[in-house]
């Protein structure tokens, strides 16, 4: 288990850059989720970490040693691949044992190495077998066994679930997340899904097009999104970004006046001068609903997404410069299609941005 | 017509004839796949059986072109021949150092130029095709080639041999005995490495690269990594296409009978390029037909070996 740094590191293919220099310290065994949308850079990241590409600048240190020009092999670090990458030629037991042999451990050794990790994940009938005769998430726990029977300083897990159904997806993440509770290892995690981002990551680290947007903990970045890319992409249903300019100096008069309709008090003051484009975020689940008629900002349900647990709602503000807005509720009653309700936002769950980047309210 | 009277479309028609004799209706059913596929089944017959029966009858009679009144029956007379034959022994002997070493050869150094183009490297596509270019010309033009690059009045490579110090003066050695039969050798080698290469390389770029990744984080080595993950995925590309080129190579005798005939002292002679001697130089078609009749059975014995071997290697997998 060890410590994982990465200062000033970029990566370009043939000219064309990818990644604009990542600085990221994580501590000894942290569990990191690099979460972005696909080619942001944050799997080419993870493979410059495991060796598998060429650092272009800056360095990448495991435990305090510089590891930019050491083969994946002697960085000591396992890997699990959205593929599996499982050999088909060998059986559970062979896939799992193979880095154990190259290092010609001792028979009995790997035996009882193997067998514990077997039993960890629950693979002990299977060991026979070969990966081509194993369902999807039996071959995702061989490729997990094949990582942690070496006891690595690090895991790096490249989008490992993305292959599976959603059921066996959860319940994954879940064993993923025990996994780590009890070996405790430093491991860096790639998904593009923010659910599991969420769920697995002590810090996320959220990335766009080569650069790291935010580093923090999962509700961090859903209560404070650094910027409108976190904002928007941290969150299900993603938050409704609202455009228009700020007025007002004091808490009572502070508001946001839209591009082309009503203003929506903002309750607190900003340390923003008065006409400053601003876009205001809020999230589904922090939208008020209250009758018709009320204070907030008046609007129609337009159409309904029950999932059950509660309803999404998609919401329209009359009037010819209409806003869509999407809403969450748990109260199934106040869910009728074609309903007219009026819109609250409340001050303390309200985010605003300028020129992408959050602004906090002055104290 | 009365509204009452039934409608003649809906009533059953009076038993036909076929009705009433079931067994040649049966025999219609049974017939009609049959039929359809007469055609192909007609084409079939008439082109690869009519000629392979009569072939393997020729081997039971005495047909020699020069002699009009051969024709008849001789039962294994040519096979008791055969077995007298030095020169077919021989060439038996022939065939199966012509074949092994040019299989040998061609599989290995295609193996490694497959290997060699399966890594990326400026000009790639350049080096391809220029190394699949052999594969092109026709076999008869590069035997022609290749003998005259061994005769030392017009070909270069006696001299370099000289200089090389492998030979103390220029000689052909497709007219030494001894070395004679590694010029067609050498030149099937030349031009049977593509196949390899080709159907090698396909294999080698179906192999998914992330087996090599998680390999090398496993810690193997290049030549673990080969013998574990490349060698397991290309053994049933392997096995069939050695199974393909030795029965192509020991019936290949183009580049025998254009660069040597079989000589010098039928050292050069392989059973294939026999028959060809035997029939199209001796006009003994009967004879030729006995010998052929032999290689046919020792192919066909060749292949399901390794069909058996294929199977119980799959069932073991």
């Amino acid at each position: 288990m060890a410590s994982i740094g990465i200062s000033g590191v970029r990566k370009s293919y043939a000219q064309f850059p990818v990644l604009h220099g990542v600085d990221l310290e994580i501590a000894d065994g942290e569990f990191v989720v690099l979460v972005g949308p696909s080619g942001c850079g944050k799997s080419t990241l993870l493979r410059m970490i495991a060796g598998l590409e060429d650092i272009t600048e800056g360095d990448i240190s495991i435990a305090g040693t510089r590891v930019n020009d050491l083969d994946p092999k002697d960085r000591d670090i396992a890997m699990v691949f959205q593929s599996y990458a499982l050999y088909p030629h060998m059986n559970v037991a062979g896939n799992m044992s193979y880095s154990l042999r190259l290092r010609r451990t001792a028979k009995d050794k790997i035996a009882g190495i193997v067998t514990a990790a077997a039993r960890k994940l629950g693979l002990d009938p299977l060991m026979e077998r070969r990966p081509r005769a194993l369902s999807g998430g039996q071959r995702q726990r061989v490729a997990m066994g094949r990582a942690i029977v070496r006891q690595p300083k690090a895991f790096l897990f490249d989008e490992p679930l993305s292959n599976l159904d959603a059921r066996l997806r959860e319940q994954m993440r879940g064993e993923i997340k025990k996994l780590h509770q009890d070996l405790g290892a430093t491991s860096i995690y790639v998904t593009h899904d923010q659910i599991e981002a969420m769920t697995l990551a002590d810090r996320i680290v959220a990335m766009n097009a080569g650069l790291i947007q935010q580093v923090g903990t999962p509700l961090e970045l859903y209560d404070r999104p650094a910027n409108l890319f976190v904002a928007g992409f941290i969150g299900s249903p993603g938050m409704n970004v609202l455009t228009g300019r700020y007025e007002g100096q004091t808490a009572d008069i502070a508001r946001l006046v839209l591009d082309h309709g009503p203003a929506i008090p903002l309750g607190r003051a900003y340390p923003l001068t008065d006409g400053t484009p601003v876009s205001l975020g809020i999230r589904p689940e922090h939208l008020e609903l209250s009758p018709a008629g009320g204070a907030g900002l008046a609007a129609r349900i337009e159409l309904v997404e029950p999932t059950g647990f509660g309803t999404i709602l998609h919401l329209v503000t009359p009037g010819t410069s209409s806003i869509a807005l999407k809403g969450f509720t748990l109260d199934r009653a106040a869910a009728g299609a074609s309903r007219e309700v009026s819109l609250g936002f409340p001050p303390e769950r309200l985010h605003l941005f300028v020129e992408e980047k959050r602004v906090e309210p002055a104290s | 017509m009365s509204a009452l009277a039934p409608d003649p479309r809906f009533v059953s028609q009076a038993p036909g004839p076929g009705q009433r004799s079931p067994f040649l209706r049966r025999l219609a059913h049974a017939s009609e796949p049959w039929l359809y596929s007469a055609p192909a089944l007609i084409l079939i017959v008439a082109v690869m059986l009519v000629p392979l029966v009569l072939g393997i009858s020729y081997a039971f009679r005495d047909v020699r072109l020069l002699n009009p009144f051969s024709g008849g029956y001789v039962g294994l007379q040519h096979f008791h021949e055969l077995a007298r034959d030095k020169a077919f022994w021989g060439a038996l002997k022939n065939t199966l150092w012509w074949t092994g070493a040019s299989v040998f050869l061609q599989f290995f150094l295609g193996l490694f130029l497959a290997l060699l183009l399966d890594k990326p490297f400026y000009g790639r596509g350049i080096a391809q095709a220029l190394c699949f270019l052999p594969w092109a010309v026709p076999s008869f033009l590069s035997g022609l080639n290749w003998a005259w690059l061994f005769n030392p009045v017009v070909g270069p490579l006696p001299h370099w041999m000289v200089s090389l110090g492998l030979m103390s003066q220029p000689e052909n050695i497709l007219s030494d005995p001894t070395l004679a039969m590694w010029g067609p050798i050498i030149a099937n080698v030349w031009w049977g490495i593509p196949f390899f290469a080709i159907t090698l390389l396909a294999a080698l770029q179906s192999i998914p690269r992330d087996l090599y990744e998680a390999a090398a984080i496993d810690g193997a080595g290049g030549v673990q990594r080969f013998f574990s993950i490349t060698l397991p995925f290309l053994a049933p590309t392997i096995a069939i296409t050695v199974l393909l080129r030795t029965v192509w190579i020991s019936n290949f005798a183009d580049l025998i009978v254009v660069m040597t005939s079989g000589g010098p002292a039928n050292r050069t002679q392989i059973v294939a390029s026999y028959i060809f001697t035997q029939a199209f130089k001796k006009l003994d078609f009967g004879y030729a037909s006995a010998v052929a009749l032999v290689l046919l059975v020792l192919l066909l014995a060749y292949s399901m070996l390794i069909v058996l071997l294929r199977q119980s290697l799959l069932k073991k997998g």
